[in-house]
């Protein structure tokens, strides 16, 4: 079969999986100017030879890809539809707009029009019936390899042995890139400490780092660090919880009344493998495993796109693949090949007998078998009762075969150290890498050593690359215009600044003496939390808004919450009997391991005066936390 | 450093919030699709009556028959009596006078349809009603404020672009689905709404926190501004995170530092006599807090009469009462509002919008065929105590919006309802992306504007199809 019925029309502009059928073109013209076209006699076309160079040179530039002005795009079969009747070419706008002769609706509207016989290749074209090769594209949507690949390590230069560094050095080279010196103990110890705990470190833990003389004690700390499970937990919880939506709190009426919490913290602790982690949560065991699939209901009639089966294919999809099913959801993508059979098919993994596909959210009558996405990794059988196809998805998603699963995880680690990804947007894993030799092999080596987040972790922070001077993110870069140059200065996430106000509480008094606080990734999210960027976790995020907005420095400075916090640091200090002197010093040490600057103490003191009352030893905690030195990661 | 305080004196606040805002994007390729048309409007309230306002007990009287035991309640539509209004043709009903009086302001909308979302929760319509797009969605939809905060920026640097009062975050189970419109969705928080829970404590929202005096503040700040020059980081020169992080406090403080805006936020500040006519309660007097924002240059504001299950307009039984205690509420406020805006000269450029969820009805449950289950707790065929007098449905047939201002012709009744139940639209239909539209139109915002998230154009009205009423407009 070639192409697709017709009457399945794609709309472009379906902005959220809810629309109503296709937009009428903007432009129309009588049929008069039709009438006054030559004819030339109708000849068999050739889709190959005399339509795509065709539309590849006078249409694509304006309607393939994701470009589709006047929202007419000629990607596909389907998108031409239309604008083009098979067997009908006089009543197909396509044709009356290359035929007509008024200059400002002939199409293309830019270059030259088209000759009298390329309007007639169209018009016969179009008159027999549409022709097109199955599954081609104008829009080159490019699909990245499944299979893991073997990299070969490159030899080690310029001493370093790490295998990051040793991907680098011939990418530096290749793009004229001189690395630079890496940064003081300061910096990546704190660097290190947020990173894979999610805490500052105290200055005593900074001084005996700073001390040690041990060439390797980069890589202890980073082994100690990954070695504390419940601090790891603590702090990857968070990351966790946004991708899997799951809430503290209730969400909403009819919703699974089942959390994921205990599962994550144990798993986490545990430092349980990937991909057994993966294989748990698509094929779960418990209520409380299942909290992922199971998705979030609301009350009453949803849009078909959002049923919780669908739900669970996208989701599945963005966590574990970097796919993005949403579009496809509803009807064929236009961001990428993805049509919307291969979707119900997926969510048909999850529902209990084979789904009614819906278009636009209207029934089509046609039951769509189980399928996994990528059915070149195997199958699913659609026949098999719902527990064995979701072993079944389980199994898929997880064999050695399917090196994306673990693309798509090492590229997450990698963003959250870096601040963005080897390939970018993180869900979106078709996009080319900067460094697919680097990606590859360290997706490869995370498989091959057990699915252990740590191993790769611990690569990755006790790399050169790692402790590399930081780089400012550009806003709204381009990939290919990117290039790596070290990590981007990072905005602390909610948690992390919230934590480390706490920490700061804790460190008034002597170390032996000081009480755990509750880290803020384990209580339930409250106003400053989600003002400073902590998501609701209704919906899935794989990534946080790392702006810093007006609404946040508002919260910061008047708000309720904040306030009471830093009255509360500040009172503790306040009441640790030390001199106006030691409280700058100290406070210092803790929030910046560092001494203050002559001009910094002087500043401090002003706002301490002689005998530092509470309030105003509060106020130096507040401009300390809000400097950017404290809430930046450098 | 310098650079940074030049670049802060010259340049404009929007140009700022764009900075600080970066990202999303207007979608590529399809902006503009629209022209912008030409604003009538540079600010909006929007007056929410959460939890469902019947319209026949309020602006669609119907046939009224008066409590008394025995009586069907197939007979009875309106539970009130009809009143007149300063238009001919006009009537809305009693306890709304003051209201009645200055319906030759502005436009009375009968028409407006909301979607049957097939069971009835106030939240997620509420979502539907402020986002334009039904939940579940596959990204978090920005509410209106947001759309709009992002589309036109701040009026006045010093106040902040979309407010919210009233509303607190406590509906018990429908909580999480309030808080999952109340925000800036994928625009980001910069265009969140700052939120207001209470009108009497607005002033708060602006001034330095419990237990701190202004000379603190003003202090604690200046000390923060001295130690991020002399950090030692600040010799690194100038970097993004940094300079975009030092630039939100410069937006905050010029927020927090505005003495006139300031006391916008603080109703106390008004004089008595006018005060007492907004004073009916705290929607009432979020009536007053929204006139002295517009007047210090607010760009959206929201003022709700608040939503919380079974209360308020949420009537499931007893609704007469509680209504004729609701409109007492809203009557006076909402006329002052509209006579004080007009005497500044503000109406003209302030597009005052009242509107509901949905309405209600005494019988029907939906609309006819609905799924929706009945949720009165006062059922019965026939009147027998007060209890059972009231709109103890929620019905989505039809329901009323009042529009003054901003451009809308003055003493207009367009849509019309059948007279007999279903209540259905008759005439004109008015759906939540043509209302919409028709706001933003007022604004100067084109229907079909939109942003771009996951590669694809996300559109202030659903698929960027909302068309704006232009009868509506003088």
């Amino acid at each position: 079969m070639l192409g697709r019925r017709e009457g399945e029309s794609q709309k472009r502009i379906c902005p959220d999986n809810q629309c109503q059928g296709p937009h009428p073109l903007a432009v129309r013209v009588s049929l008069a100017i039709i009438l006054a076209i030559a004819v030339f006699p109708a000849q068999a076309v050739d889709f190959k030879k005399d339509i795509q160079p065709l539309l590849k040179n006078k249409c694509s530039r304006c309607h393939s890809g994701h470009e589709a002005k006047g929202e007419f795009s000629i990607n596909t079969r389907n998108t031409m539809l239309k604008a083009a009747k098979p067997g009908n070419s006089a009543g197909s706008l396509l044709f009356q707009l290359i035929a007509s002769k008024d200059p400002d609706e002939r199409m293309p509207s830019k270059g030259e029009p088209l000759t009298p016989k390329q309007i007639a290749l169209i018009k016969t074209w179009i008159d027999e019936g549409l022709a097109w090769p199955r599954g081609y594209s104008f829009a080159e949507w490019r699909k990245a390899p499944l299979a893991p690949r073997v990299v070969k390590l490159p030899s080690v230069k310029n001493g370093l042995k790490n295998p990051v560094d040793r991907f680098l050095q011939s990418y530096f080279d290749k793009k004229g890139v001189k690395q630079k010196k890496p940064v003081d103990d300061r910096t990546f110890l704190r660097r290190a400490y947020l990173d894979l705990i999610g805490l500052p470190p105290t200055p005593e833990q900074y001084r005996s780092f700073a001390e040690d003389k041990d060439l390797a004690k980069y890589e202890k700390v980073v082994d100690t660090l990954l070695a504390n499970d419940e601090h790891y937990m603590q702090h990857w919880i968070s990351f966790w919880n946004d991708a899997f939506r799951n809430s503290y709190t209730r969400q909403y009426h009819g919703g699974n009344k089942y959390r994921l919490t205990n599962w994550l913290k144990a798993s986490l602790k545990a430092n349980k493998p990937y991909d057994q982690f993966a294989h748990e949560l698509l094929s779960p065991n418990s209520g409380e495993q299942a909290a992922f699939i199971d998705g979030i209901k609301w009350r009453g009639t949803v849009n078909s796109s959002q049923v919780v089966e669908m739900q669970a294919a996208q989701n599945v999809a963005q966590v574990f693949l970097g796919l993005n099913l949403k579009c496809a959801s509803c009807h064929d993508s236009f961001i990428n090949d993805w049509t919307l059979d291969q979707s119900y098919a997926f969510a048909s993994v999850f529902a209990n007998a084979p789904m009614e596909k819906h278009r636009c959210d209207k029934p089509t009558g046609n039951k769509v078998a189980a399928a996994f996405v990528y059915p070149e990794l195997g199958k699913v059988d659609p026949k098999a009762s719902r527990k064995m196809r979701l072993n079944q998805l389980a199994d898929l998603m997880t064999k050695k075969e399917n090196g994306r699963f673990s693309r798509v995880i090492i590229n997450r680690i990698w963003a959250s150290f870096f601040g963005r990804g080897l390939v970018e947007p993180v869900d979106e894993m078709d996009n080319h890498p900067w460094n697919s030799d680097l990606l590859d092999w360290l997706a490869r080596d995370f498989a091959a050593n057990g699915h252990d987040l740590k191993h790769t972790m611990g690569i990755l922070t006790t790399s050169q690359a790692y402790r590399l001077p930081t780089v400012e993110p550009v806003p709204n870069q381009k990939a290919e215009d990117f290039t790596f140059k070290g990590p981007l200065t990072k905005r602390l996430r909610a948690e992390q600044l919230l934590d480390g106000l706490a920490q700061l509480g804790e460190a008034a008094a002597p170390p032996a003496k000081r009480p755990a606080f509750q880290r803020h990734g384990l209580r339930n999210l409250d106003r400053l939390m989600r003002i400073l960027g902590r998501p609701k976790r209704d919906q899935v995020a794989t990534s946080r808004d790392n702006r810093p907005t007006t609404l946040q420095a508002l919260e910061l400075s008047n708000g309720d919450i904040m306030h009471k916090v830093v009255q509360n640091v500040g009172a503790k200090w306040a009441s640790s009997k030390r001199t106006s002197d030691q409280l700058i010093e100290d406070l210092f040490q803790n929030a910046f391991l560092r001494k203050p600057t002559q001009d910094e103490k002087m500043a401090a003191a002003g706002l301490l005066g002689e005998k530092p009352s509470a309030a105003n030893v509060a106020d130096l905690v507040w401009v300390l936390v809000l400097q950017p030195e404290f809430q930046l990661l450098y | 450093m310098n650079n940074r305080r030049e670049f802060l004196k010259t340049a404009s606040s929007a140009t700022l919030a764009a900075l600080a805002a970066g990202v999303p994007q207007q979608a590529i390729g399809s902006a503009p699709r629209s022209k912008w048309p030409e604003a009538k409007a540079d600010s909006i309230i929007i007056l929410w009556m959460g939890g469902g306002m019947a319209a026949p007990d309020t602006f669609d009287p119907k046939r009224y028959v008066p409590f008394e035991v025995g009586v069907p309640l197939e007979k009875v539509i309106s539970t009130f009596p009809a009143i007149d209004t300063s238009v001919d043709g006009i009537k809305i009903t009693e306890g709304l006078e003051n209201i009645a009086k200055v319906m030759d302001r502005g436009t009375l909308i009968r028409s407006h349809k909301v979607a049957d979302l097939g069971h009835i929760l106030h939240s997620r319509h509420q979502y539907h009603w402020h986002t334009g797009y039904e939940p579940p969605l596959t990204v978090a939809a920005p509410h209106l404020g947001s759309w709009i905060a992002k589309s036109l920026g701040p009026r006045n640097p010093a106040v902040p672009p979309f407010i919210d009062v009233g509303q607190v975050m406590n509906a018990g189970g429908e909580t999480e689905a309030l808080k999952a419109f109340h925000t800036a969705g994928f625009l980001g928080s910069e265009h969140g709404p700052f939120m207001i829970p209470n009108p009497d404590l607005a002033a708060k929202a602006v001034q330095p926190p419990a237990g701190m005096d202004v000379t603190r503040f003003s202090n604690r700040y200046k000390a923060f501004a001295k130690l991020a020059e002399t950090s030692p980081i600040a010799r690194h020169g100038s970097s993004f995170q940094r300079d975009s992080l030092l630039r939100s406090m410069d937006n905050a403080y010029r927020i927090l530092g505005d003495k006139k805006a300031a006391q916008a936020f603080d109703i106390s500040l008004e004089d008595k006599d006018s005060f007492e006519k907004y004073d009916t309660g705290q929607f009432g007097r979020g009536c007053l807090l929204a006139r002295r924002l517009v007047e210090a240059g607010a760009r959206f504001t929201e003022v709700t009469t608040g939503y919380y299950p079974f209360k308020k307009w949420d009537t499931h039984e007893n609704g007469h009462t509680t209504l004729r205690q609701m409109k007492k509420e809203i009557d006076r406020p909402i006329a002052q509002l509209i006579l004080d805006l007009e005497t500044r000269g503000l109406l003209d450029r302030t597009l005052v919008v009242l509107a509901s969820e949905f309405s209600r009805d005494m019988i029907i449950e939906g609309v006819p065929g609905s799924s929706a289950r009945d949720q009165s707790r006062a059922k019965t065929d026939v009147l027998k105590e007060m209890k059972h007098y009231g709109q103890h449905r929620h019905f989505t047939g039809s329901g009323s919006v009042l529009m003054f201002g901003g451009g809308i012709k003055k003493g207009f009744l367009y849509g019309e309802t059948a007279d007999e139940r279903p209540l259905l639209v008759t005439k004109n239909p008015v759906t939540i992306p043509d209302l919409h539209a028709t706001m933003f139109h007022a604004l100067g915002i084109p229907a079909d504007h939109n942003y771009e998230i996951e590669k694809r154009p996300f559109y202030l009205t659903k698929d960027g199809k909302g068309k704006p009423i232009l009868d509506l407009f003088a």
